[in-house]
């Protein structure tokens, strides 16, 4: 069965169709229209117009809805002579007016339809006379279609006869939706349907089936109600927090553990280091290490894996939960019963205050008011119900721009003596399937110099490198002097400098020259670095070669040894003041450093940054609370009442500031309304 | 040298100023509220913050960087950042129950860093080339303002817990051990003892539990604000530091320890922020998971160094025995 209706405002008038088999119905009614006649019955006047077929059924039926409370309106003997002439088979009763239609298939006769007509311009009469405040009601018709011989049902159609002297006219289109009934409506007027299968239902061919109210009348087939069926499980699976949060959990223990074990060394470390004959914990051993890819923690299956189902749970609970609950508190309304204010987490009574007082000085106090006759509402801080969904927008941006940094990108690093160039494309090397590499890749790059500055006390303050790139054809393209934390960017490949170490020392011996000695780096305890070279005296090729040493810390100074290992002077570089040693005049004339460039080309770098920002922005703004305030104009009393979200210890400080400020009026005002 | 000397007689100051106002609150809290010692102990904190201020004023001046550049620098201006947060709702007007964990964390972190265990490092040092940027700036002090503020909001879940146990174990001694279960939602142990209120005025613990159930959920509520504040720094702080490793080193995230936890610390508090979203879970659940996340906020910022490996090693050191 059918029951539509239709309200402005705050009368509403119901009609209900109804079919001969409504007394098994009839508990279904209640049921369905239940939280519909509730609200209907705090209007003044819900009118109920039934029409149903000829016969003992009627008084079941109206006896039913007497437990709704109400009222039946006939239409008697007002349609005046043509209700005596039976000379046609036809439906209709004082009751109210009917349609014989057989299987369904006959149309209403003229006759028929004269007495609906009358039936709606009565009861729109009655209405009105009801409730002449208000207006019109102009109610929408259902036709029912009776069919004494089968007990089959249903179906609603719409009005295809436009007759009735309307007040307003509009045709409702078709759509069942499924009607949530909020509290008090906010909008003028609200057009809803409900539709109610009937008892025994056997849907009909109709083209509206009056299905249970979901998500409208689509036709599917069998297919694809399963694949929906399916996807609606797998997301609310995916959507559940308690496997949200297991999954987080989950994800730090295994960094954790990532954190514990040594990276990215051989097997044989492993062996050693957690051998299986004598196990952490009693069963950790290498073999566990090994087979679920510990070693490379951070880009092991089991991690991955872990990370790609957070990924698909935040998806699914951003779709499931959060957008809905966006839509909830979007859609407020106001209160119109001081007792409902008063039942708020916060509320307060304000006597001899004025409504419009309040709405000014709360809008003062930046929320959104809104103010209809004695009610207010204003609200502040609904960013913050948003903020949480871009949250997790921003975490899968973030993620999908480190997938792609993790298989689009190349990276490489070299070192370069001062001097010496090398081609981008021997140095980078693709991280993942989805590395192509660009023309940029041909660039030739050339170290010009490489220097270094110092602080007083002789640390290294920051190193420099002058590079110069040149194209496939030899054009220098770009000249550019690097140091740490201000690296070369073009097109798209990135070079830092990272870090330094010594090439060759420039010497002169016995005033013949300048000999490049190598040198190398002596490793040492600790962050400072050591380099040095050997500059051998006599027979070079002797297995006991002696010579003298050079030291070097950095490009400042070199400290050299004689023969026997003794100290035997410190030297600057290009100071041209030789040093003799064991008969030997060495001059030093430069130590020639190389540069240490770290080399990139990352495409995922924007996504990844315009996440970071995102994820940035809405954090902060999901600190905000999201609070309301109702208030009702009682008398001379204003009575308020407020709730928040988070900001659950600041509300009632901050109301308490507000409402202080609220003017005290002492002669009997104009101002207040009703 | 007047630098070093100005330096040596602010620390001292704040140190003993520090103490005596943590001796009063204690003075406070065993006998009954003496409005006197309060103010005094409120002062006695804004001078606290006004000496730890100069001191890192003081310390920038003489080294020429901003002050945070080794342990000792970030430990100095952790103490700092408590001192701070003690002091601004102060300003606001709100008494809140945040002053006696502030007022302690903050000479707890200062006497450590004073103390002999980190005596090598008092002196201000140079930077290496790879913290001459302005990003040191804004990562690090974000990174060692959200530690003080998760520390500040995961210490007043570990008193709630605290509350809640001794709570339970006192009304339910009788009892047996299923009540737990129930006393765990704040609306229930309240309605319980609005109950009890109403129809058993000769229980003794009936108004004590009324009391103690409201301030155990503005335990709750602060620690949570408190948290959540701490959680948009820290995301603030990782965030720019990836952004900054970008820049220097080519690799916004690269897996090194120090980074890997403060992610994790990150996850845990998104944990306790998500388990606060359904209401029965909230209370005792989400002030487990704060106090989880306390400790690992201490391995994050103090074990990490221990290792003295990866690219934060400028924060190491080794114990000495003094």
């Amino acid at each position: 069965m059918v029951v539509e209706e239709e309200r402005r405002s705050s009368s509403s008038s119901l009609r209900m169709g109804t079919n001969n088999d409504f007394f098994n119905s009839g508990s279904a009614i209640i049921e369905r229209t239940d939280g519909l006649v509730v609200d209907l019955l705090q209007f003044e006047s819900p009118i109920y117009q039934m029409q149903c077929r000829q016969g003992e059924w009627r008084w079941t039926a109206i006896t039913q809805l007497a437990h709704h409370g109400m009222l039946y309106v006939p239409i008697g003997y007002t349609f005046g002579a043509g209700m005596f002439k039976m000379d046609s088979i036809r439906g209709g009763s004082p009751y109210g007016a009917g349609v014989f239609s057989g299987d369904g298939s006959r149309e209403p006769s003229e006759k028929e339809l004269e007495l609906a007509q009358h039936q709606g311009k009565y009861m729109a009469m009655i209405v009105k006379r009801f409730d002449s405040k208000i207006l019109h009601s102009s109610t929408m018709e259902t036709l029912l279609t009776l069919n004494p011989l089968k007990p089959q049902t249903h179906l609603l159609k719409l009005p295809n006869f436009p007759i009735y002297p309307r007040i307003s006219t509009h045709r409702c289109s078709f759509s069942p939706i499924s009607c949530k009934l909020t509290s008090q409506p906010s909008k003028d007027t609200t057009n809803s349907k409900i539709v109610v299968p009937g008892a025994a239902p056997s849907l009909s061919e109709e083209k509206e089936p009056p299905a249970a109210p979901a998500e409208g009348s689509r036709r599917k087939d069998a297919g694809g109600v399963v694949v929906k069926r399916l996807t609606k499980k797998v997301l609310s699976f995916l959507a559940n927090l308690p496997l949200a949060i297991g999954e987080m959990f989950a994800i730090a223990a295994l960094m954790a553990l990532g954190t514990a074990i040594d990276q990215g060394e051989k097997p044989e470390y492993y062996f050693q280091k957690y051998p299986e004959d004598n196990p952490i914990l009693g069963f950790f051993s290498w073999r566990w290490i090994l087979t679920l890819g510990f070693d490379h923690m951070f880009s092991s299956p089991v991690f991955l894996g872990t990370l790609i189902l957070l990924g698909a749970s935040l998806m699914a609970c951003t779709y499931t939960t959060q957008i809905p609950m966006v839509k909830v508190a979007r859609r407020w309304s106001f209160l119109h019963s001081a007792n409902t204010i008063k039942k708020l987490e916060y509320s307060d009574s304000l006597p001899k205050a004025s409504i419009q007082d309040l709405g000014v000085i709360l809008s003062g106090a930046g929320y959104e008011v809104f103010l209809k006759g004695p009610s207010l509402y204003a609200f502040k801080g609904l960013a913050g119900r948003f903020a949480p969904i871009g949250v997790h927008l921003a975490l899968l941006l973030i993620m999908s721009g480190g997938t792609y940094t993790a298989t689009g990108s190349f990276k490489g690093s070299v070192t370069v003596p001062q001097g010496l160039n090398f081609v981008m494309g021997d140095v980078l090397g693709p991280s993942g399937f989805l590395s192509t590499p660009t023309e940029a890749f041909n660039t030739e790059v050339h170290v010009n110099r490489f220097s270094m500055d110092y602080y007083d006390s002789g640390e290294v303050s920051q190193f420099h490198t002058d590079l110069s790139l040149f194209d496939i054809d030899g054009k220098e393209v770009m000249r550019k002097t690097i140091s740490v934390n201000d690296p070369l960017r073009y097109e798209g490949v990135t070079i830092y400098q990272t870090d330094w170490s010594i090439s060759a020392i420039q010497i002169l011996k016995d005033g013949e020259g300048p000999f490049n000695l190598a040198v190398a780096p002596l490793t040492v305890n600790g962050d400072k670095k050591l380099y040095g070279s050997f500059l051998p005296i006599g027979n070079a090729d002797s297995t006991n070669v002696k010579g003298i040493s050079m030291l070097l810390r950095d490009l400042q100074s070199v400290v050299l040894y004689d023969q026997e290992g003794k100290f035997a002077g410190v030297r600057r570089p290009n100071s041209k003041l030789p040093i003799e040693i064991d008969g030997t005049k060495i001059e030093i004339v430069d130590a020639i450093g190389s540069s240490g460039l770290d080399m990139k080309t990352d495409p995922g770098v924007p996504i990844v940054y315009a996440g970071f920002g995102a994820l940035m922005l809405t954090t902060c703004i999901s600190y905000l609370s999201h609070t309301q305030i109702w208030a009702l104009q009682d008398g001379t009393t204003v009575v308020v009442g407020g709730k928040t979200n988070r900001a659950k210890i600041e509300f009632p400080d901050e109301m308490n500031r507000v409402l202080d400020r609220v003017p005290e009026i002492n002669q009997p005002s104009d101002v207040i309304c009703g | 040298m007047i630098f070093s000397t100005l330096e040596h007689i602010l620390t001292h100051i704040s140190f003993s100023i520090v103490s005596i106002v943590i001796t009063l609150h204690l003075i406070t809290l065993l006998g009954n509220e003496i409005i006197k010692p309060y103010d005094s102990s409120e002062k006695g904190m804004i001078a606290t913050f006004l000496c730890l201020t100069g001191l890192l004023i003081t310390r920038w001046i003489y080294s020429g960087h901003f002050p945070l550049s080794d342990l000792y620098e970030s430990f100095i201006f952790l103490s700092w950042c408590f001192s701070l947060i003690h002091i601004v709702p102060y300003f606001k007007k709100r008494k809140n129950y945040l002053t006696t964990i502030t007022a302690s964390s903050t000479i707890f972190t200062q006497g450590f860093a004073t103390s002999g265990l980190l005596n090598e490092i008092h002196k201000p040092t140079i930077l290496v080339p790879a913290l001459q940027s302005e990003w040191l700036i804004m990562h690090v002090s974000m990174m060692i303002l959200s530690y003080a503020a998760l520390l500040c909001g995961s210490l007043l879940s570990v008193a709630l817990l605290v509350i809640t146990f001794r709570n339970i174990f006192y009304s339910s001694k009788s009892n047996n051990l299923l009540k737990l279960n129930e006393s765990f939602s704040f609306g229930e142990i309240q309605y319980k003892n609005e109950r009890n209120n109403i129809f058993q005025k000769n229980s003794f613990f009936s108004d004590n539990n009324y009391y103690k159930a409201q301030f155990i959920q503005q335990l709750d509520y602060w620690s949570y604000r408190v948290i959540s504040l701490g959680f948009i720094f820290l995301t603030i702080g990782i965030l720019s530091g990836a952004v900054w490793a970008n820049e220097a080193w080519g690799s916004y995230w690269s897996w090194d320890p120090k980074e890997t936890w403060a992610f994790i610390t990150w996850i845990v508090f998104a944990i306790y922020l998500h388990i606060r979203t359904k209401k029965n879970l909230q209370g005792a659940n989400s002030a487990i998971v704060a106090t989880l996340g306390f400790l690992i906020i201490w391995i994050c910022y103090f074990g990490v160094n221990l290792l003295g490996i990866g690219l934060h090693s400028y924060g190491s050191f080794t114990l000495t025995s003094s």
